[in-house]
């Protein structure tokens, strides 16, 4: 009984012990390790200001939350910038000259069990040589992977970097010009809003932009955009997909961009002071209604068309009697039931022309407006 | 009165038998037990997140192993030809997962390995950032160093964008990459922007996207081979 009794146990402890461990989002890479409460950003990436000659400790906590062991290459690049003005770390490939050949990592390589991570340190050395304004590099994290041989096509390799934004003190400029903005329309009868902004500062500054696109009558149809780092000296832009407009119709698109100009704004950090705001074109443009929409339009036009057809139509008759009709006086055993008949138009009319109320009665001697006799 | 000593010393036996079982299993399953008061405490781990982006199937979100770039198949041509392929299918989604990592944006970008990168084979290579005679014939420059044409166009911008395991995420501020081609030379171009997470995108959010157009001059007379390779590298970087 005893025997039986610690077996179950143990078989239920074993299979319920190994089952409610830790619950893991997946993936290889990294975060920094040491982020700073003064800039919620360095949760993110790495965010110094640091002057030439100055030297920087900092640390990358490299993770492997795959269910595999993996060995990571944990190396230093300088940013590229890549279409469209996005952020894009250079390729392992590329000699360093920038912020990737300030930094010393402590090691190149490491090999994590699933679920553990492991701190790899780093050294910036800022030259003394390094020109004021923001410098931009990366820690990148990029599984070791033996060549695939023998096999077609475009083999892929994934890795993850993490931003390295250097500032060196000095006369920092924050400016931005729009230099764009196109709709164009897809196949598929939706539009392709392409706003483009240019960095004409010395530093990275982070943008909102917005395209608000707008009905004929100026009441808002709906807004794209959102806050986006634009690096020094890029062009940015951006592709927001806007669906076809059910009703259709014509349509407006404007781009407006916000930023702090301010010096006292970095990487993460805000002045808290007037955002400098840009307008940018509007563009008109014409949407064919939906089929549905088109349906309902049609059947709406159909009704109102009817509808004033209807109008018109009563009112030539409104102005027909009001011209030809003429006045009778009532004689003796009339009512409006005996003028109807002999007139040869309905009683009803007859009230309202004549703005009779009920009981419609007819005093003998009165005058009304009756149809002319043919 | 015996009789009721045997029965609770045997009742003990087993709450003995009991505990020990409890904390040989625990042992054995790597988990460390707290038996010191009648307050249970339940330890739960959360490893902290990375930004990522991978190759996963659309539905089950399992990792591909050797994810490809398929092209359709082209013959020999004595003419300079384009041949176009899909990048991110259904069952290999171009994935992007932020577990709360890049709380103001990133970007996922396509490069080759090296601007010196070719589609080679055992025969003769081709390139795929070479704007030379568009994309026709090879550019004699110190920056596009192989002696080969070839150029590839991706669009990202005819892709379809979609949540993917978040069900209350959203794809706003998610937005969708140009159409450019590679240019060793002018530009340059090395790397083209895939998808870009602004800001306000979903800071714990997963998102996939299928259907990137590629297009890849072919030069004329390339010779017809079955293991034309490249390597590209995909890479996400947190803004």
């Amino acid at each position: 009984m005893q025997i039986l009794v610690i077996g179950l146990a143990m078989l239920t402890s074993a299979v319920f012990a190994s089952s409610v461990f830790a619950i893991e989002y997946g993936g290889f890479g990294g975060r920094p390790a040491y982020p700073r409460a003064d800039n919620p950003r360095t949760e993110s990436i790495f965010v110094h200001t640091l002057e030439p000659g100055d030297v920087q400790e900092e640390g990358v906590l490299t993770v492997n939350n795959s269910a595999e062991r993996k060995t990571m290459l944990v190396y230093a690049v300088d940013s590229t910038p890549s279409t469209g003005g996005a952020f894009a770390c250079a390729q392992k490939s590329e000699t360093p000259k920038d912020v990737g050949a300030w930094i010393t990592l402590e090691k190149g390589e490491v090999t994590l069990e699933p679920g553990t991570n492991e701190l790899v340190p780093f050294t910036i050395r800022v030259p003394q040589n390094a020109s004021v304004g923001e410098h931009n590099g990366c820690i990148v994290m990029q599984e070791k992977k033996e060549p695939v041989k023998g096999q077609s096509g475009a083999s892929l390799s994934f890795r993850t970097g993490l931003r390295v934004a250097i500032t060196i003190p000095g006369e920092l400029e924050r400016k931005l010009e729009i230099v764009g903005f196109t709709v164009t329309k897809k196949d598929d009868g939706s539009f392709l809003l392409h706003p483009l902004v240019k960095n004409l500062g010395n530093v990275s500054i982070d943008a909102d932009a917005q395209v608000i696109t707008s009905y004929f009558f100026g009441l808002t149809h709906i807004t794209h955009g959102g806050q986006y780092p634009i690096l020094r000296g890029d062009i940015s832009d951006w592709n927001f997909e806007l669906k076809k407009p059910f009703w259709g119709g014509w349509y407006r698109s404007s781009f407006v961009a916000e930023y702090d100009a301010n010096p006292e704004a970095g990487v993460g950090v805000k002045s808290g002071k007037t955002l400098t705001r840009l307008e940018g074109p509007s563009v008109w443009f014409w949407s064919f209604p939906t089929p549905v929409a088109l349906a309902i339009e049609v059947i709406v036009l159909l009704v109102l068309a009817f509808g004033g057809f209807l109008f018109w139509l009563s009112q030539k008759r409104k102005r027909w009697i009001k011209e030809n009709w003429v006045f009778y006086e009532i004689k003796s055993g009339e009512d409006i039931k005996s003028l109807a008949e002999r007139f040869d138009v309905s009683w009803k009319l007859l009230a309202r022309v004549n703005k009779l109320k009920p009981p419609y009665a007819l005093k003998t001697g009165q005058k009304i407006k009756v149809p002319p006799t043919k | 009165m015996h009789k009721l000593i045997r029965k609770l010393l045997g009742k003990l036996n087993i709450a003995i038998a009991l505990t020990l079982a409890m904390v040989m299993a625990g042992g054995l399953g790597g988990a460390t037990y707290v038996l010191a008061s009648s307050t249970s405490n339940f330890t739960q781990t959360i490893n902290a997140g990375t930004l990522v982006v991978d190759i996963v199937d659309g539905t089950s979100y399992v990792t591909v192993g050797s994810p490809t770039m398929a092209m359709s198949a082209a013959t020999f041509s004595f003419a300079c030809q384009t041949k176009t392929g899909s990048f991110g299918t259904a069952s290999e989604s171009i994935y992007v997962s932020n577990p709360d990592a890049a709380d103001n944006g990133w970007a996922v970008s396509l490069a080759g390995t090296a601007t010196s990168s070719v589609w080679a084979s055992a025969g003769t290579d081709f390139d795929f950032n070479d704007g030379g005679g568009s994309g026709c014939t090879d550019t004699v420059d110190a920056q596009d160093t192989d002696a080969v044409g070839g150029q590839m166009t991706v669009d990202p911008s005819v892709g379809t964008l979609a949540i993917g395991q978040c069900a209350s995420c959203v794809t706003t501020n998610v937005t969708k990459g140009s159409s450019d081609a590679f240019n060793a030379v002018t530009g340059p171009v090395n790397t083209i922007t895939i998808l870009t997470g602004a800001a306000a995108s979903d800071d714990i959010g997963d998102w996939k996207l299928t259907g990137v157009s590629i297009s890849q001059k072919i030069p004329a007379e390339q010779p017809a081979a079955s293991d034309y390779n490249i390597n590209m590298v995909l890479s996400i970087a947190a803004s």
